[in-house]
């Protein structure tokens, strides 16, 4: 079997996240959106590794896993600190960066 | 030693403006006359131990200071030569200079900015000093530019009067017109040398290397710097006007700085002009013509200070003549007695001036034979030596100038000329008829003159009577020994004996002629020309001069610049730049929409652009 | 020809979390398509001959991860009206869709065109991976230990009540 099936599947995952990042509001699904692209990621890192035949890229993937995992728990204690704030799950809300109309 | 005579003046003028910036309270003190007369005192000491080693060895002084600018090919260094011409223009400089400073210390007296006075003069001195000794015409443009630059200081003394205002700026902005031909000239002359050392000896050794066009340029352009500074056609109409300054000031302008410097800087160019002798014939013509032209406007003045300024005009008239025609020698001969009998009659008219308390109208003063002897012997010395009678130092140096034109065939020139004596000697005896014969009112007092104004007039009383000695020709058993001394490459014609005494005559009878006319008309009565004749009234009015550069410059040049100001610069200029701005703050309020702050919409952002970035690479790959 | 049908399954089961993912308003139902999604993941892995990367992925990636999400989305416990308007979900989707699909199409390109063939040197099996997890990758191993290690203590303090800190630094 060759590896373009897998190639394929990683970038079709990858693309369907960023479409999920880019185009949802709900908070939880952003963050899940991001962690389907960090696994996207990590079948590449294992792709390549099977294609090299070197361990680098599974041992990267591994650490990625970790990764993951060190991210859900900062983003969900985010998203609960977030909710508790605005009582809301939108991300919209979350816009104190924007430019103020008055002072343009 | 070159470098202590420049910069000694300097330094004191430094010294003395900041005495009399950081202590106001010290007014008339005696720090500032000794130490503002001490300056130049030195210089002038100094300049004639250069003078006497000259003469020993006759070898030219070389100094430099530092290099300033060190570009390539392009070396100017702070140095100063002293040659023949320099060693003698210095020297009466600076005896001149530093009896005017004498004198100055009297006329002063009194005035509350008496140090700022001092610092200004010095600062005269210590440009045309740097002038005069400039090695290359890059340090030469320095000093010209600040001989302008403190004239411009010392025309406006009087800063409290507005016209004196207009006065200074007038000459400063005249000057700036001159110095551009100068300034055009240095480049060019030093772009055609492509670079083979910007000295003026340097300068000299490849002036063959140049052709006659450039050559021509260069000199015609030098000439308009001349022309600016020497107060010739046409850009004259600033020296009547600088009479606004105190009189030691208008002394030290006409005899012996400022207005010498075109003569001067012509005379150090001779090597140039030597080539171009068509460029030298338009520069006779000029001064021929500003000669007569500044006669005519002297004969109906009637302000004692500005018929001065046009003599001194006149006379200047005289050395472009002698200049042009390649007599170099007698024009620098020229310069040298000019100054004396110059620096003289403003001396004199300066003391009258002060002791009729400030009355400059010649028809009011009068009868001031007895009352003020020793002004009215030196002024009678100056007058007569102005006016070419024997054996006073005008009559050698103008005789020298009409020979030269006379000899060289421009008889037309020759002719202005005498004319132009003539004339010289009716106004200036008008004056002295005017001033010293004529009945005067009795019931005046007459202010004291201080013997500081009264001695350094005697002295020059002498030299106007003597310093024509210097130059005396072969023709009246003398062997011209100031202008070999000088050894300028003059063109010369060679005239018989007789000739020569024949032209001496008639000038001097000329002179006479017109001495003679003017006691007719007004050693008794006289009265202020009446303008009844269209001729006349030309010629008071200056041939309308000021007011045909008022129509003609000053008028469209106002109206422009309201065009400028009101139309051009806001609606179009203002406009375009308010009109971008403008733009791009609209452009970054539109650009702010971007930015709501919502994570989505940056995220939807970057993916267009990484979107875009895509579809051209794979257009780019040949994928799609 | 059965490690095919075994990866078109896996691929569709992939693709079809991650839709449902992305698509559903309930962030729970959106869970369990993540669920899904990354057990399919695990069972990529093991298609690829990686069995101890399978593994993980099942108990770190499913076992923690989704389970701590689920947990977060149940504590939250956000009621309809909490959750985000979004009228024009689908537009966006396919607006967004649209325009990711020629990165989709670049990445698979750049990534097919380099290799064509897997290895035949020798598959990675645990053993080998251990090896060179713990001689030449020893210190980024070290360093996730100190990251996960900052983002349990990081967690916490995000996640506390706001009064709670208020009372400890009084």
């Amino acid at each position: 079997m060759t590896p373009e099936p897998f190639f394929f599947l990683a970038a079709l995952l990858f693309s369907i996240a960023l479409v999920g990042v880019v185009s949802r509001r709900n908070l939880f699904v952003i963050y899940m959106s991001i962690e389907l692209m960090l696994t996207s990621t990590s079948l590449v890192l294992v792709i390549f590794s099977k294609v090299l035949g070197s361990a680098d890229g599974s041992v990267m993937a591994l650490l990625m896993i970790a990764v993951i995992a060190a991210e859900a728990a900062l983003f969900l204690a985010m998203i609960i600190h977030l909710y508790r704030r605005n009582r809301t799950l939108d991300s919209e809300m979350c816009d104190e960066l924007k430019q103020e109309a008055n002072n343009a | 030693m070159l470098s202590l005579i420049v910069v000694l003046p300097f330094l004191s003028a430094l010294f003395l403006g900041g005495l009399y910036l950081s202590r106001p309270q010290l007014q008339n003190s005696f720090i500032y006359t000794a130490v503002g007369i001490a300056s130049p005192a030195i210089s002038a000491i100094l300049s004639f131990v250069v003078l006497l080693r000259m003469f020993a060895d006759g070898n030219t002084v070389y100094e430099t200071l530092f290099q300033w600018i060190d570009i390539g090919s392009f070396q100017i260094a702070v140095a100063f030569m002293a040659d023949r011409l320099s060693v003698v223009m210095i020297s009466f400089i600076t005896l001149i200079g530093t009896l005017i400073h004498i004198y100055a210390a009297g006329y002063m007296r009194g005035d509350p900015c008496y140090g700022k006075f001092f610092s200004y003069f010095n600062l005269f001195m210590g440009s045309m000093l740097l002038l005069v000794l400039a090695d290359n015409p890059v340090m030469m443009f320095v000093g010209w530019e600040l001989v302008g630059l403190s004239s411009y200081l010392l025309i406006g003394f009087y800063h409290q009067d507005h016209a004196n205002i207009t006065a200074a700026n007038k000459a400063f902005i005249l000057n700036r017109v001159g110095d551009f031909g100068f300034i055009i000239a240095i480049a060019l002359l030093f772009v055609s040398l492509e670079g083979s050392g910007f000295t003026f000896d340097a300068i000299a050794a490849n002036i063959s290397t140049l052709s006659t066009e450039q050559l021509t340029l260069i000199g015609l352009l030098l000439f308009v710097g001349a022309m600016g500074k020497s107060a010739q056609i046409p850009l004259y109409v600033w020296l009547p006007d600088a009479m606004a300054g105190p009189t030691p000031v208008s002394a030290l302008i006409h005899a012996a700085t400022m207005v010498t410097a075109g003569v001067y800087m012509v005379a150090r160019y001779s090597f140039l002009y030597v080539e171009i002798p068509d460029v030298g014939l338009f520069i006779a013509y000029i001064g021929a013509a500003s000669a007569l032209f500044a006669a005519l406007m002297a004969t109906f003045e009637s302000d004692i200070k500005k018929i001065l300024a046009y003599s001194t005009m006149s006379q200047l008239g005289y050395m472009f003549i002698a200049v042009g025609l390649g007599a170099y020698s007698s024009g620098i001969f020229h310069v040298f007695t000019h100054a004396f009998f110059k620096a003289l009659l403003f001396m004199g008219a300066g003391a009258v001036i002060i002791a009729l308390h400030h009355e400059q109208n010649i028809f009011k003063m009068g009868a001031l034979k007895k009352a003020l002897p020793v002004v009215y012997v030196s002024m009678f010395i100056a007058t007569l030596a102005i006016s070419g009678i024997p054996p006073f130092a005008g009559f050698f140096s103008k005789d020298a100038i009409l020979m030269a034109a006379f000899s060289s065939e421009h008889y037309d020139i020759w002719a202005v000329g005498l004319f132009t004596a003539f004339l010289t000697a009716f106004y200036m005896f008008r004056l002295l008829f005017s001033v010293f014969f004529a009945e005067g009112s009795k019931e005046r007092t007459l202010q004291e003159l201080p013997g500081s104004m009264t001695r350094p007039m005697l002295f020059l009383a002498l030299g106007s009577a003597t310093v024509g000695f210097l130059g005396l020709n072969e023709a009246f058993g003398g062997h011209s020994w100031f202008q070999h001394f000088l050894s300028l490459p003059d063109v010369v014609h060679e005239v018989s004996h007789s000739q020569e005494y024949m032209l001496a005559a008639l000038s001097v009878a000329v002179a006479l002629m017109g001495m003679g006319l003017s006691y007719r008309m007004f050693a008794h009565n006289p009265q202020a020309a009446k303008s009844d004749q269209w001729l006349k009234t030309l010629i008071i009015k200056k041939f309308y001069v000021d007011e045909l550069y008022d129509v003609m410059l000053v008028k469209p040049l106002l109206l422009l610049s309201r065009l400028i100001a009101t139309v051009i610069d806001p609606k179009i200029v203002d406009a375009l730049i308010m009109g971008l701005s403008k733009s791009y703050l609209l452009m970054g309020r539109g650009f702010a929409r971007l930015q709501t702050g919502r994570v989505g919409d940056y995220a939807l952002q970057i993916l267009i652009g990484v979107s875009l970035m895509s579809t051209y690479i794979l257009f780019k790959l040949g994928m799609m | 020809m059965l490690e095919l049908s075994l990866f078109v399954i896996l691929a569709l089961f992939i693709v079809g979390g991650a839709v449902a993912t992305i698509t559903n308003r309930q962030p729970l139902f959106s869970a369990f398509g993540f669920l899904v999604s990354m057990l399919a993941m695990a069972g990529v892995f093991g298609l690829l001959e990686n069995q101890f990367l399978a593994l993980a992925q099942i108990m770190v990636s499913v076992g923690a991860v989704v389970v701590l999400n689920i947990l977060s989305i149940m504590t939250v416990n956000a009621k309809e009206e909490n959750l985000p308007q979004e009228p024009y979900k689908y537009r966006w989707i396919l607006l967004s869709g649209v325009l990711v699909s020629p990165v989709t199409f670049l990445i698979y390109k750049s990534m097919s065109m380099a290799y064509q063939h897997f290895s035949t040197l020798e598959t990675v099996n645990t053993k080998v991976m251990g090896e060179t997890l713990f001689s030449a990758w020893v210190l980024p191993f070290e360093i996730v230990s100190i990251l996960l290690l900052s983002a349990m203590v990081g967690a916490i303090v995000i996640a506390r009540k706001k009064d709670v800190i208020a009372k400890e630094t009084r």
